[in-house]
């Protein structure tokens, strides 16, 4: 898949690129009018659009990308933190919306999303060593066994299965899990109940080695 | 009171009063004018009498007889002429009685002594009293009435140039000063008016809403660029940290690193968030328009504070009615409001403690039991990075400040009661008791 990372910060857009590049084949462009230069030329998955760029508005570009490129999946990324652009940009087409700073860990579970809305259903039930997670029902299987998880458990599981093999911190969980809710932060220790729920409910059908703990850091799936 | 009825009492008891002053004046006034005329009118009559006498000599009227007395024919004035002693001097005027013939008649009486050939005359001009004052009371009438018609009119034209003169002032009031829609988005017109002072006042008030729009409108741009100012280098750095967490060549000690500066850099955002979050709803970036149950709110709050709830073994009970709902509030900011609170209310709890969730008539009051707050702290608790006693799950000490400024936002008031060992409850009054609340006071 191609994705085109519209980004005028360039240690950023790198940064997004080096995360993003090992799953997706990624151009970058750094004005307004390199974009649509490359819109023009490439057909694209996904663009990423900040909208602070130095040489035009982004929710202009965004309305240029939907011409162009009307398959692409648009997700806005934006510091300024304003109500308006949120609404305007998911107005005029944009499929998601990232307040900057975002963790790149939650950049690509969006885009994983979106692509499971947009592609259908190929990659919505994935296998989990002895388990299958039916990511479009919300469903965690042992052979035909439904295995039932809350919410939030789901939520934590389906991410660090998404983000496999890579330690995830308790606080990059936390965010995915609760968000930003402004104000206090001390959630990360009850992730560390969610896991132990996680656990306690897998292991009565299978091993879950698979779910490791890294000391005093998080967790991560291996397989 | 308002500039106008006051005006108007004014002018319609200050009428009353000159009224009643001349009514109460009116009979003496009449009464004293018609003696004095009368005074003058014997006093002519007497210079007649003695013109007569210096002229034709006093044989005119005594013709041989010794004294002279002469009556109109309804006995209404009369002329008498008689010899007086020599000691008698006298030159008077004077309301006495006099008996004519059988009857006893009220005078106003000028008696005036003057010497003719030796000898001493008294000369008495009389005019009945109820003749003096027979007009009085027809005049009084028709004055009254001129008067009282007089006033009415004046009345009239003073209410109806004032209501006219006014209008300007109570334009401004209406627009600008009783219902403007801070932060006054739409310029409002000039008001007409030819009055300088209401000129100077409304181009004043016009010059004041274009500045406060103005820093209102630079505070939403600060906003805007700061946050993106801030949150573009902390972006970077969260990104790069990310980054480098992946790398597989890590070990664990470097690993550990990475996590310690995470942790701070996500306290620093955290913080910045907040900054943020308190600068645009003082910025009035929130839109006011949504209606929703606060139960549901309640509730969902609590879904996502379950597995604090959990985890330090709370019981957790709500009694809020299904049916209250509320509208005109911004949901999300309501939402992080009672998050805060109810994430205060759990973080310092006890194990196993209580939180009781309760609803009276525009009040939400979330009580704990928990360590409670000491009576000198209870002022400084919305102040913003109030420092209290870190522990290590400690926050930084802005979200009661973020609820205050929620709150504020809405109109809505917080009341704390706390007692130390106990626990603590938070009231949230909303706007529509408070308004009950000032009215019946």
């Amino acid at each position: 898949m191609r994705v085109l990372i519209i980004e005028d910060e360039r240690v950023m857009a790198a940064e997004m690129e080096a995360f993003l590049r090992k799953v997706y084949q990624c151009d970058l462009a750094y004005t307004a009018r390199q974009g649509l230069e490359k819109i023009e030329e490439n057909a694209y998955d996904f663009i990423l659009l900040d909208l602070g760029l130095p040489d035009k508005d982004g929710l202009h570009l965004l309305q240029e990308a939907k011409k162009n490129c009307p398959d692409a999946a648009c997700i806005i990324l934006t510091a300024r933190g304003q109500l308006e652009d949120r609404i305007r940009g998911l107005d005029l087409g944009a499929d998601d919306y990232l307040a900057k700073p975002f963790s790149l860990l939650e950049l690509q579970s969006r885009m994983q999303a979106i692509s499971r809305r947009k592609y259908g259903l190929k990659d919505a039930v994935i296998p989990l060593a002895d388990f299958q997670v039916d990511l479009q029902k919300r469903i965690v299987y042992f052979e035909a066994e439904e295995i039932e998880l809350s919410r939030k458990e789901f939520d934590l599981l389906s991410y660090l299965l998404l983000h496999k093999n890579r330690p995830l911190t308790r606080m990059q969980l936390s965010e995915h899990i609760w968000g930003n809710y402004a104000g206090d932060d001390y959630d990360s220790n009850y992730i560390d109940v969610h896991i132990k729920n996680i656990r306690k409910k897998l292991s009565a059908f299978a091993s879950v080695e698979w779910l490791q703990t890294i000391r005093n850091v998080g967790y991560k799936v291996k397989i | 009171m308002k500039l106008f009825t006051k005006l108007t009492l004014f002018i319609t008891l200050s009428k009353l009063a000159i009224v009643l002053l001349f009514v109460s004046l009116l009979p003496f006034l009449v009464d004293r004018i018609a003696y004095q005329y009368n005074d003058y009118y014997l006093r002519e009559q007497k210079k007649k009498v003695l013109d007569v006498i210096r002229r034709n000599g006093i044989q005119e009227y005594l013709q041989g007889e010794e004294t002279y007395g002469s009556y109109t024919m309804l006995k209404e004035e009369y002329i008498s002429l008689e010899p007086a002693g020599p000691t008698v001097q006298r030159d008077t005027i004077a309301t006495s009685r006099r008996l004519v013939e059988g009857d006893t008649l009220t005078y106003r009486v000028l008696s005036h002594t003057f010497d003719y050939q030796q000898k001493r005359y008294i000369l008495e001009v009389g005019k009945k009293t109820a003749t003096i004052s027979q007009y009085n009371k027809p005049l009084q009438r028709v004055a009254l009435s001129v008067l009282i018609g007089l006033i009415i009119l004046t009345v009239l034209a003073d209410l109806i140039y004032t209501r006219l003169l006014l209008r300007p002032l109570s334009t401004i009031i209406k627009t600008k000063l009783i219902n403007p829609r801070f932060p006054f988005r739409d310029p409002l017109p000039p008001v007409k008016t030819s009055t300088t002072d209401f000129r100077y006042l409304d181009d004043m008030l016009i010059g004041l809403m274009g500045k406060i729009k103005a820093a209102f409108e630079k505070e939403r741009e600060f906003t805007a660029n700061a946050s993106h100012e801030l949150m573009t280098p902390v972006g970077i750095l969260q990104n790069k940290m990310e980054n480098l967490l992946i790398d597989e060549e890590l070990d664990e000690v470097q690993e550990k690193k990475i996590m310690g500066m995470m942790k701070t850099l996500n306290r620093l955002k955290k913080i910045v968030h907040s900054l943020l979050l308190i600068s645009r709803i003082e910025n009035d970036q929130f839109p006011k328009t949504d209606t929703f149950s606060l139960q549901a709110l309640v509730e969902e709050v609590m879904e996502e504070l379950e597995h604090r709830l959990q985890e330090k073994q709370l019981r957790f009970a709500m009694e809020v009615p299904a049916d209250v709902m509320l509208s005109g509030f911004n949901h999300d900011l309501v939402f992080q409001l009672v998050y805060n609170l109810l994430n205060n209310a759990i973080r310092y709890n006890r194990p196993e403690g209580e939180i009781f969730v309760s609803w009276q008539p525009h009040q939400l009051m979330i009580r704990d039991t928990g360590t409670g707050i000491p009576p000198e702290e209870l002022d400084t608790i919305f102040n913003r990075f109030k420092k209290v006693e870190r522990t290590e799950n400690e926050g930084y000490g802005l979200g009661l400040s973020i609820a205050a400024t929620i709150a504020q936002y809405h109109d809505i008031r917080i009341a704390v009661s706390s007692e130390v060992g106990t626990g603590t409850t938070f009231t949230l009054i909303w706007p529509y008791a408070l308004k009950a609340e000032q009215s019946d006071r």
